[in-house]
């Protein structure tokens, strides 16, 4: 009575936290949105836990009166004695009442039932807590389905070009809301569906992409006189260009910059393709420490921390996908090797606190490992180095993987050694060595559930034997900092005298160290062996960081040539330490612009995105690097700012390019870029003939690439193409002729801020300078010059009246009296 | 009392309204645009006005040059800065259409007018584009610049190495001769050839057949000039085909009026004339010319007219004749008759107007496997090509440049596909032909 009474408390506690903080939530621009997600974990979890307590309650809590069970084992089978009345709980009960009876066990005979026997085929681990292989195999198939469906664009081709409707004229532009009055001589229905996305385009330009002026909103229209919105405030020079522009706009359906793979992104956004990356709490806490900033998914790493004080550890036995591969690895490999097999005790056992420590305070020192020895990162690596291309392999031809480079090696090695140490011993990596898995035996130290043993413990050590964990001591209590409560001992246990309850209960408890364990909380030797691993930890995690800045990047150093880096990358000395290498910007890229980095930068930039653009370039439709980098070291632009921010510019080898070289007529780079929408190529006639007149000769010499720097975004088509078929089709070049370079003044590094914006300072200072040489006149013969697009005023400016005041003035425009 | 009270609220409120209303002035622009705002600065001098443009609630101050703006509302009275044109500006621009049919000809008079009124006026985008060149150009233009080839000094070079070749700097080009010829107006020999110049730009640039017309007029250029017989090709664009014959040689005169240029047979093959076209091209040849270019431009009025197999010979022709005084012309002429001939051989089927309406799919190799191509022809008319299927690396250019040039063109006719040098774009071309060809049959 008194638990249901606690129960319902928690129950509606939780419920009453959970409310307030998903109405916080919900509130848009709420600053505290991190922490009411938070408080929408802890509460969620409260009424989970709540709801447990009440079913304990209900089920009736048995003779150990436990606050709460969270038992899912499959306990060992046996005979019922005859003489105990047995009532079985309601979910047994519910059991038997679904399932056919041949599938369960007969509890009078002891005879397995069909679902017992289906398990133990499986195996002990199965037969004993088969709950846990199933989540753990959901877990592991969701990751890899999140892996490689994901970021799979290809189904996503460009849209046809949608409608376009001509000869729209500006009207006004309202001084209240903004708004664009638009009209037109006839009326093109479909341009006017109120709601409707329109953009608009100057169609004296280049192209509808170079046209493109702005996406607007239909408002309302009467027959052909039209109220747009816009999507954004304009600015100064897109005002300017709407009052001044002479001609008729155009409206399009859709915007003329094909978008297939961002939409392609967008309709995949709402499944988490980096779920088990932000629930990773090492790779958040460690990138918040190096970047001494809020990282987002903190907020994250605190929900997994929250839920695995009900399941302590939980993250490790149930839901790691690496834990789960090594558990695949550790039943078909090592349990049949058995040579390299060592003790259950050593200096490595705590291993991982050390390396732990060891990542945090390089992460002070300002240097990110953790991307070497997080569990998630290592296992995305992994798949993405030996998985990924054998899917495009596979799915869309070999010779759309480019050639592996150091980077991808020392990953690939790196995940072996990982699987491999389950030849020393099963879960090696996860016992002893997993930083990730530290981080949850800490926030062990808070634990509301723990796995007990009764007093009805025969010592027949099933449970030492079988537990995956090492979490068993010799007198069969826990280890609590490791037991990850699969419950896989609960099912072996032939007396069932194992039970996984509310951690205050202390009910007919086994007594402790009964065999002896030979362990003392914290002797002389383990003080001193803990001093030794904490300096070594210390002294590794500033080593590690003195030495990844002393042969590092070098980004001061004028000889080292700056790599180019995903579009929208934070200033380098930033990316260098945002940038955990998880590899998510790989995976999402498309054309595998982007590949790891080797050791051109040392150890410092080792795994890191850099745009290789000989195979593919960027494409203009895609930002999908940005939107799911975790730590912002990529950032998540909008498609609109991302076409603006410039990565590199593409540089011309005066030597080596055809047309230059007068070798032969080229034009692959810029027809590559005048497609691709962005018009940064354009030409120059090299080698002219002239006949003897000093005539050019017609035809002759050869066009040849000249970039625009103030156009050029080193997107890396360009490249890509003479690469593709002067390099490697045509075998004519030992490399690209046109390469995208990074470096001062060639990209936009930048932490906060537009892109876009800053392309249209630069517009304006360029029009700044010209606005000197503009001249307007338009000689007409027999007339003279004439400045015609003055009016025939008969007055013009009197200088040398003094300065009135415009409004004591009949005349304040100096044309005239009106 | 309380009626008065009332009526001091109510003439407060129509003094405080009349106040906003004068508050807020407006700029009319003559593109047809107004705003409102405030005029917070006139500079009578340079002709700028300072305005706080009201946008949505935000201000935004610019400055706009009188010569943009139609009229501005300050202080609650309108002044008319420009008058506005009440009808809008013919301007005959770019004709992508074959020209003028004898369906509707334009009296001649009006074409004289419509030239004189467009030439008179600069095109609209005129204003809008810089005068911009490179600081080191010698803007004194000597007829024989001396040196070394320098495009960067030259103005000649300048447009020849840099202008020409790209559309996007044309209208500066433009811009910047009409600047030479503001400042040359006194030089008759530099005014002279910078408006014919001017023509040239605005006929093989812009296709502007009025604006070149008048300046080629006012350069003096006639039926014996070099330009001649494209200055009649204005007109006939512009619909006075009578004048247009006047530039030509018509072989079924007696008496030749005109010095005889080989750009008359393609004129007068796009006229319709074929035989015509034929005719000047055998008398072009049989006087002496160079045969290449002569029986290439009659194979293409032939092919134009739909006479293939004649096209053939002549293609034909070109192939065969010996090579002329510059052998890179030649052979030049000679590969377009090969890749012409080819053409017609390969494509002629697939002329969407023989396939009937659906959806055809057809594949071809690219550079990396299969290039699959849906080709939708709708009322005659290819409505979409769209590659469905493909493994090829990006090559943007060929996979959305090359379909749109299909589209434009109706067909794989003339379609550049050598040009781009990629497997790609020739299997895209290839398939596409494929597939309107399953429709012919």
């Amino acid at each position: 009575m008194k638990h249901l009474l606690v129960g319902v408390v928690i129950v509606i506690l939780g419920g009453a936290i959970a409310a307030t903080s998903l109405v916080r939530k919900a509130a848009a621009h709420d600053p505290l949105q991190d922490v009411a997600m938070v408080g929408t974990a802890l509460g969620a979890t409260l009424v989970v836990y709540g709801g447990l307590v009440l079913l304990t309650a209900l089920a009736g809590g048995g003779k150990s009166a436990a606050l709460v069970r969270v038992d899912h084992f499959l306990p060992f089978l046996r005979k019922k004695k005859k003489q105990t009345v047995h009532r079985p709980s309601w979910f047994k009960r519910l059991v038997a009442k679904v399932l056919p009876a041949s599938w369960l066990s007969d509890p009078m005979t002891g005879r397995a039932g069909r679902l017992r026997v289906f398990f133990k085929r499986l195996g002990p681990t199965m037969l004993s807590s088969p709950l846990r292989r199933v989540i753990q195999t959901i877990c592991l198939l969701a990751f890899l389905w999140l892996f490689f469906y994901v970021c799979w664009p290809y189904t996503a081709t460009p849209q046809p070009a949608g409608r376009v409707s001509t000869g729209w004229q500006l009207v006004e532009i309202d001084a209240d809301t903004g708004f664009l009055r638009m009209v037109q001589t006839r009326a093109d229905d479909w341009a006017q569906a109120p709601e409707e996305a329109r953009f608009l385009v100057d169609p004296q330009a280049l192209d509808a992409i170079q046209g493109e002026f702005g996406r607007f909103v239909v408002v309302q229209h009467v027959a052909s006189d039209l109220t747009l919105r816009p999507s954004e405030p304009l600015t100064e020079h897109q005002l300017d260009q709407l009052l001044t522009t002479s001609g008729t706009w155009d409206l399009h359906e859709r915007s003329p910059w094909p978008s297939h793979y961002a939409d392609d992104l967008a309709r995949k956004e709402s499944l988490p393709a980096d779920l088990f990356l932000v629930i990773d709490p090492l790779v958040s806490l460690s990138t918040a420490i190096a970047a001494r900033s809020w990282v987002w998914s903190l907020t994250s790493a605190a929900v997994i921390l929250i839920v695995c004080i009900v399941i302590p550890r939980g993250f490790c036995g149930y839901l790691c996908p690496l834990g789960t591969l090594i558990d695949l690895f550790d039943w078909a490999v090592s349990k049949r090797i058995r040579r390299f097999r060592v003790a259950d005790d050593g200096w490595w056992v705590h291993l991982k606190y050390y390396v732990l420590l060891g990542t945090l305070v390089s992460a002070v020192c300002g240097v990110l490992v953790s991307g070497f020895v997080a569990a998630i990162p290592i296992i995305t690596r992994g798949m993405l180095f030996l998985g990924e291309p054998v899917q495009s392999g596979l799915l869309r031809g070999w010779q759309q993987v480019p050639p592996p480079n150091a980077g991808q090696f020392v990953s690939i090695l790196l995940f072996f050694v990982v699987l491999g140490l389950g030849l020393l011993r099963p879960r090696f990596w996860c016992k002893y060595v997993c930083p990730s898995g530290a981080v949850f035996s800490l926030g062990n130290v808070f634990r509301v559930s723990e796995r007990k043993v009764e007093s009805s413990c025969i010592h027949c050590n099933k449970c030492v034997e079988i537990c995956p964990f090492d979490a068993i001591k010799a007198d069969f209590t826990t280890r609590v900092t490791d037991c990850t409560l699969c419950q896989t001992c609960g099912g072996v246990c032939p007396t069932q005298a194992i039970k996984f309850v509310n951690r205050g209960n202390l009910v007919e408890l086994k007594v402790e160290n009964d065999p002896p364990t030979r362990e003392t909380p914290i002797g002389r030797r383990g003080f001193v062996s803990l001093a030794a691993g904490t300096a070594a930890a210390l002294v590794g995690g500033v080593g590690i960081a003195s030495a990844t800045k002393a042969f590092g990047a070098r980004l001061g150093d004028p000889h080292t040539r700056p790599l180019v880096r995903p579009p929208g990358s934070v200033p380098e000395q930033e990316f260098l330490t945002m940038c955990i290498r998880c590899g998510e910007c790989f995976k999402a890229c498309p054309y595998n612009v982007l590949q790891p980095t080797g050791f051109e930068q040392g150890l410092e930039g080792l795994w890191t995105p850099k745009v290789v653009a000989d195979h593919a370039g960027c494409a203009s439709s895609c930002n999908a690097c940005g939107q799911v980098c975790p730590t912002g070291a990529i950032r998540a632009l909008p498609l609109a700012e991302k076409k603006a921010a410039r990565m590199g510019l593409a540089i011309v080898n005066a030597e080596t390019c055809l047309p230059m070289a007068a070798r032969e007529p080229c034009r692959l780079c810029v027809d590559e870029c005048i497609a691709a929408g962005y018009h940064a190529i354009e030409f120059k006639r090299m080698h002219t003939q002239t006949d003897e007149d000093g005539r050019p000769v017609e035809e002759s010499g050869f066009l040849a690439p000249v970039v625009l720097a103030d156009k050029c975004v080193g997107c890396g088509l360009c490249q890509m193409s003479c690469f593709n078929v002067n390099v490697h089709q045509k075998q004519l070049l030992p490399a690209s002729a046109i390469v995208v370079e990074a470096g001062e003044g060639k990209e936009d590094r930048i932490l906060h801020g537009s892109y876009r914006a800053l392309r249209s300072a630069e517009a304006s200072q360029r029009r700044a300078r010209l606005r000197d040489q503009q001249t307007h006149d338009y000689f007409i013969p027999g007339s003279g010059s004439v400045d015609h697009a003055e009016a025939p005023s008969p007055f013009s400016a009197d200088e040398t009246a003094p300065p009135q005041t415009p409004a004591a003035n009949d005349d304040p425009f100096g044309i005239g009296a009106p | 009392m309380r009626p008065c009270f009332a009526l001091i609220a109510v003439l407060a409120g129509c003094v405080l309204l009349a106040e906003r209303a004068l508050a807020d002035d407006q700029i009319e622009f003559l593109s047809g645009a107004r705003v409102q705002g405030k005029v917070t600065h006139i500079d009578r001098t340079q002709k700028i006005v300072t305005f706080d443009a009201r946008i949505g609630g935000r201000e935004i101050r610019r400055e706009y040059p009188y010569n943009k703006i139609h009229a501005v509302t300050y202080n609650g009275q309108r002044y008319v800065l420009n008058k506005k044109e009440s009808t809008p500006k013919p301007l005959p621009r770019s004709t992508d259409q074959s020209g003028p049919d004898a369906t509707s000809p334009q009296p001649p008079r009006s074409v004289k007018a419509l030239i004189e009124e467009a030439g008179k006026t600069p095109p609209d985008w005129y204003d809008d584009t810089p005068l911009e060149y490179p600081p080191t150009l010698d803007l004194s233009w000597p007829a024989k610049p001396q040196g070394a080839w320098n495009n960067q000094k030259n103005v000649g070079q300048y447009m020849w190495d840099i202008v020409n070749p790209n559309p996007d700097r044309w209208r500066r080009g433009v811009k910047l001769v009409h600047h030479l010829l503001a400042m040359h107006q006194n030089d008759a020999k530099k005014r002279q050839r910078a408006m014919q110049t001017l023509g040239g730009m605005y006929f093989n640039l812009f296709q502007d057949y009025a604006r070149a017309a008048y300046w080629w007029q006012q350069a003096g250029v006639d039926a014996n000039h070099n330009a001649g017989f494209a200055l009649g090709e204005c007109y006939w664009r512009l619909g006075d085909r009578q004048a247009a014959v006047a530039f030509l040689v018509d072989p079924d005169r007696p008496r030749p009026n005109n010095s005889l240029r080989v750009g008359m047979i393609k004129l007068w093959g796009d006229m319709g004339e074929t035989d015509k076209a034929v005719k000047v091209a055998e008398w072009y040849v049989r006087v002496g010319g160079e045969p290449h270019m002569a029986f290439l431009f009659a194979g293409d009025a032939l092919r134009l007219a739909g006479r293939y197999q004649e096209s053939l010979n002549y293609y034909q022709k070109v192939i065969n004749a010996p090579d002329g005084k510059n052998k890179k012309n030649s052979d030049r002429e000679k590969s377009r008759a090969r890749a012409s001939l080819e053409a017609v051989r390969l494509f002629d089927l697939s002329d969407v107007s023989r396939v009937a309406d659906g959806s055809y799919q057809a594949e071809s190799i690219g550079y990396s496997g299969p290039v699959v191509v849906e080709v939708v022809v709708q009322s005659r008319q290819i409505k979409s090509v769209r590659v469905v299927r493909h493994v090829e690396k990006q090559f943007y250019a060929a996979l959305t440049d090359v379909p749109d040039q299909i589209i434009a063109k109706q067909g794989v006719k003339g379609v550049d596909a050598t040009s781009r040098a990629t497997m790609t774009a020739e299997a895209i071309l290839n398939a596409t032909a494929k597939a309107l060809a399953q429709g012919a049959n």
